[in-house]
């Protein structure tokens, strides 16, 4: 018993890294959210003084400061971390099912469906609150169902569903250019913002419409994790440990798109946070990628980013998506330089 | 115990049929091995009988009652399967692979419970992993992470345990400690086990039964013992091989036949179909508690013994066979010739299928002052009945029979071959060849008194029985003589030798078309040896007669006089070749001549022969390449 022990305490350091519990991770994430979000309040360039903020939340009524906080700042926080938590869910149930992390909704074109959808919705049928959701998901459940066609010739590899997916979403953005230009002057302009992501025009609303749909549709969540276990082995290997692995590879792939359309419809395209909070979760715990723990990251993503782009520039306030972009590029060509040199790119 | 069945079973893709009307009992509680080529249908079949792959016909019958028509989640408790390249998550870790392996155990929601958790820990145990439990799957080796596979299969805890391919892509030591653990589990639980496998010589050794695939058809089925044959490998994979006993374990061991690097004589069995061996027979006892293995241990010794090689015609096998003939012409050529010819039935199964240049022969003289040949080499006669082992190491058992019963043995070379019904042949009803004997030694009271060949050669009269050994016309090619004469594409030749090699270049010259220029010189003891000769091609030939000269000047001279020393600087001359020491060692130095313009041929005495060679190779400065150096014998030894 000895020696083995010993065997294994010197093979340690060498072959193995030390795994982070996922209840930690949480704690610290949670922690970092609710400084990121106390920051957006409290600090920065449009500090809101602490004692009429505690006293708006007491119930008060502080004119000017109750205002900002109750209209604006708690329904953007709200809105950002729902639209986080969904982002992330959605990316890291893609990344998982195909073992590739750029298979992530807003790579592979999904997000650029979601956007398609609802610019359409927007511009030409002049719909709002959950109709712009229900046009987001209906133009992700499109794509997806289109890159699953495309890709479906011969076996459904990851790398083949990648590529289609990243045509697909090319496509879809020469689309979006046409749709603006068709449009009035005005509605473009109110377009593009979206377009780029931001949560200015966030309202309580908007943040029920996002809690109940992410509501339902995270009911599931559950039972597609649990199915999610077996077919990222390899699709005959979850059909032989008994699980139906079409009806589950379709929930799947409704769930996920799911959590990844619905908060388009508000944020709008919220860029790289479905394909960031995934990896950085799996590089956080030092293990595979948590869902649970991928919403949270999500959530931080988008609230820090929040923080940033009220801040950053001195009498500039910038959309969030702008910072996740620039953020979240950076981290893209890492992951296809590390892909390529592994060999198993997209 | 789960028992798994197909009947008339037909597997397509897209109207493509890979499997056809197939019927399969897999025999509970053993190990049975898949085998055949690739694209034969066999992991099709894997996935057909873990209900993966629903059929165009027939059904899987999996404890009498249609796969298909139960639930998936029921069938994954009695059979598991792992598929040929599963693929393990970023980051997990073997415990939480294994734990997946319960998912048919387990309801909606329902938590991980102490039972699952205690399948989980039997699956590491039985599979050595438990003590890399805790470790990233991505971190182990190839052969660590298929235990761990199989770790994953076993806590599924079905009595059926389906594997495709479970030891690709490992080197060899994985793949036997991916087998042991399997055959581990089938011996202590009782585990049915169906294995897709590539390894034709493990599968049979690890199979209790072995189901060999063609074309989506069961080939043959039954005990590796009696299912791997030659018949059966060349008919599977399309491929000739030898099938012996494993050394190792007792069961049948697969040596492929490819076009190089075997043995000629195998090339030749193979092309022409011919299978050196039957079906070896192990002990094929059948015996219905299925606890019978492949001989193992102490047990394996019993096997070995039991595979026997079978008796059979020597002609249908043996690449040199013996050849009994009697001499029905001797000819005085000169003082130093004498042509002896001789013929005899055996001769039909005599030749290369080639012009016989310098085609070598052995001649048993003297052997037996009885009329009794060593039974040894009677056998080997055509009709003789021999086995593949009986042959091989005849020479050393020759060797062993007391010398003045086993004779000696010379090697000649036949001058001439006629085949039955040539229009010069001598006798009407069987080949014939000639024989050059070269006299060399002193009369004595009118006797030649020299080496047992020059005896022979001297003394031979119609009528004498002479034995020679010589190559199997079924079995060898143009390749087998010793002439070494491959000029490429020269235009110009030297041919140099002394008496001994007379025949050879007069064969030569024979052969040689009208394009090819050069010289010939043969150097003779005296001026009656001079042979009548014929040639085609340009080439002149010099007889250079001895007289008292030393053996090999006059063709030293002759060959300086040829080929010059050229001007210094014209060519770069050659390092002095290495020495050989003549008299312990055979000077037998021969090239392939790609492409040069120039090719020489020096045979003969072996001093002469190196004194030749030092000559061209250092002071001429001719590539080796083009040069064929070869001491027939030397002087002062009586070995040929």
């Amino acid at each position: 018993m000895i020696p083995a022990r010993t065997a294994q305490t010197a093979a340690a350091p060498a072959t193995r890294r030390r795994r982070r519990p996922v209840a930690r991770c949480a704690a610290w994430l949670a922690a970092v959210l609710l400084l990121a979000a106390a920051a957006y309040i409290f600090a920065g360039r449009d500090a809101l003084p602490a004692g009429q903020v505690l006293q708006v939340l007491g119930g008060q009524s502080v004119p000017g400061t109750g205002f900002i906080l109750l209209e604006d700042r708690l329904p953007r926080l709200v809105v950002g971390i729902l639209a986080g938590a969904g982002f992330g869910i959605s990316g890291s149930l893609f990344q998982r099912w195909l073992g590739n992390p750029l298979a992530s909704p807003d790579v592979i074109g999904i997000g650029y469906g979601a956007a398609t959808a609802t610019i359409v919705a927007m511009i030409y049928l002049g719909l709002t609150g959950w109709g712009l959701n229900l046009a987001a998901l209906a133009g992700g459940l499109g794509v997806a169902a289109l890159i699953y066609w495309l890709s479906a010739s011969g076996s459904r590899t990851g790398p083949r569903l990648i590529l289609a997916g990243l045509a697909i979403g090319a496509m879809l953005q020469a689309v979006i250019q046409f749709l603006l230009t068709q449009a009035q002057l005005n509605t473009a302009a109110d377009a593009i913002r979206w377009l780029t992501g931001s949560l200015a025009p966030s309202t309580w609303e908007k943040a029920w419409v996002l809690l109940i749909a992410l509501g339902l549709v995270g009911a599931l969540l559950p039972l597609v994790i649990r199915q999610l276990k077996l077919l990222e082995l390899g699709e005959d290997a979850a059909a032989a440990l008994g699980l139906r692995v079409g009806s589950a590879r379709m929930l799947l792939v409704l769930v996920a798109v799911a959590m990844g359309a619905i908060p388009v419809a508000v944020t709008g395209p919220l860029a790289f946070v479905a394909f960031l909070a995934g990896p950085i979760t799996a590089a956080l715990t030092r293990g595979a990628i948590n869902i649970g723990l991928a919403a949270l990251t999500g959530a931080v993503i988008v609230t820090v980013a929040n923080f940033l782009a009220a801040n950053l520039f001195a009498d500039l306030s910038l959309p969030v998506g702008v910072i996740t972009g620039a953020f979240g590029a950076p981290f893209l060509i890492w992951v296809l330089v590390r892909a390529n040199s592994r060999g198993n790119g997209g | 115990m789960a028992e798994l069945e197909a009947t008339g079973l037909t597997l397509a893709y897209d109207k493509v049929t890979i499997v056809d009307e197939l019927s399969l009992q897999i025999p509970t509680g053993e190990v049975t091995m898949v085998v055949g080529a690739n694209g034969c249908g066999k992991s099709t079949l894997l996935r057909a009988l873990a209900r993966l792959l629903k059929p165009a016909g027939g059904q899987v019958l999996l404890d009498g009652s249609d796969i298909h028509t139960r639930p998936a989640k029921e069938v994954a408790k009695l059979l598991g399967l792992l598929p040929q390249t599963p693929n393990a998550p970023e980051g997990i870790t073997v415990r939480e692979l294994v734990s997946r392996g319960r998912y048919p155990h387990q309801g909606w929601f329902k938590r991980f419970s102490a039972e699952d958790e205690a399948a989980v820990a039997r699956a590491l145990a039985m599979t050595r992993t438990t003590e890399l439990a805790d470790r990233p799957v991505d971190e182990l080796s190839g052969g660590q992470r298929q235990r761990v596979w199989i770790a994953m299969a076993l806590a599924q805890e079905t009595g059926l345990l389906l594997l495709d391919e479970p030891t690709t892509y490992l080197d060899i030591a994985h793949q036997l400690e991916v087998l042991d653990t399997i055959a581990e589990l089938n011996r202590t639980r009782g585990i049915t086990v169906v294995i897709v496998l590539h390894d034709l010589n493990l599968a049979a050794r690890y199979a209790d039964h072995l189901v060999a695939l063609k074309d989506g058809k069961i080939h043959a089925a039954g005990h590796p013992s009696v299912v791997v044959t030659e018949q059966m490998v060349k008919e599977v994979f399309g491929m000739p091989s030898r099938v012996i006993p494993d050394p190792v374990a007792g069961t049948p061991l697969v040596l492929p036949i490819g076009k190089h690097r075997v043995l000629r004589a195998e090339t030749l069995l193979a092309a022409k179909g011919i299978k050196r061996r039957e079906p070896a027979v192990v002990a094929a006892a059948s015996d219905t508690a299925g606890t019978r293995r492949v001989a193992s241990g102490p047990s394996a010794a019993t096997g070995l013994g039991e595979v026997r090689d079978e008796l059979r015609p020597s002609h249908e096998h043996c690449a040199t066979l013996a050849f009994q003939t009697e001499v029905i012409r001797a000819e005085k050529l000169s003082d130093s010739f004498r042509r002896i010819t001789l013929s005899g039935p055996d001769l039909e199964h005599f030749g290369t299928n080639s012009h016989p240049l310098d085609l070598r022969i052995k001649l048993l003289l003297a052997a037996g002052a009885a009329d009794g040949l060593p039974a040894e080499l009677a056998t080997m006669r055509p009709q003789g009945l021999t086995s593949p082992s009986d042959v091989a190491g005849w020479y050393q058992r020759w060797l062993q029979i007391d010398p003045a019963q086993r004779g000696v043995m010379r090697t000649y070379t036949v001058r001439a071959w006629r085949e039955a019904g040539h229009r010069d042949n001598l006798s009407e009803d069987a080949p014939e060849l000639d024989v050059d004997f070269v006299l060399h030694g002193q009369y004595v009271d009118g006797h030649l008194q020299g080496g047992p060949a020059t005896e022979f050669g001297a003394n031979a009269k119609i009528g004498d029985r002479l034995l020679l050994l010589g190559p199997n016309k079924a079995l060898t090619d143009a390749s087998y003589g010793g002439i070494e004469f491959r000029p490429g594409s020269a235009s110009r030749v030297l041919l140099v030798g002394d008496e001994t090699a007379a025949p050879a270049i007069c064969s030569i010259l024979e052969a040689l078309p009208s394009t090819v220029t050069g010289q010939a010189f043969i150097e003779v003891p005296e001026a009656g040896d001079i042979l009548g000769s014929s040639t085609a091609s340009g080439v002149s030939l010099h007889w250079l007669t001895r007289g008292t000269a030393a053996h090999g000047e006059l063709l030293e001279a002759a060959v300086r006089d040829a080929v010059a020393i050229p001007a210094a600087g014209v060519v770069e001359t050659n390092t002095d070749p290495e020495d050989i020491d003549v008299d312990s060692t055979i000077l037998w130095e021969t090239g392939q001549n790609p492409a040069g313009p120039f090719y020489a041929w020096i045979a003969g005495e072996a001093s002469v022969v190196k004194s030749l060679r030092r000559y061209l190779v250092r002071d001429v400065g001719i590539d080796r390449k083009q040069v064929a150096f070869m001491g027939y014998w030397r002087q002062g030894k009586s070995e040929n």
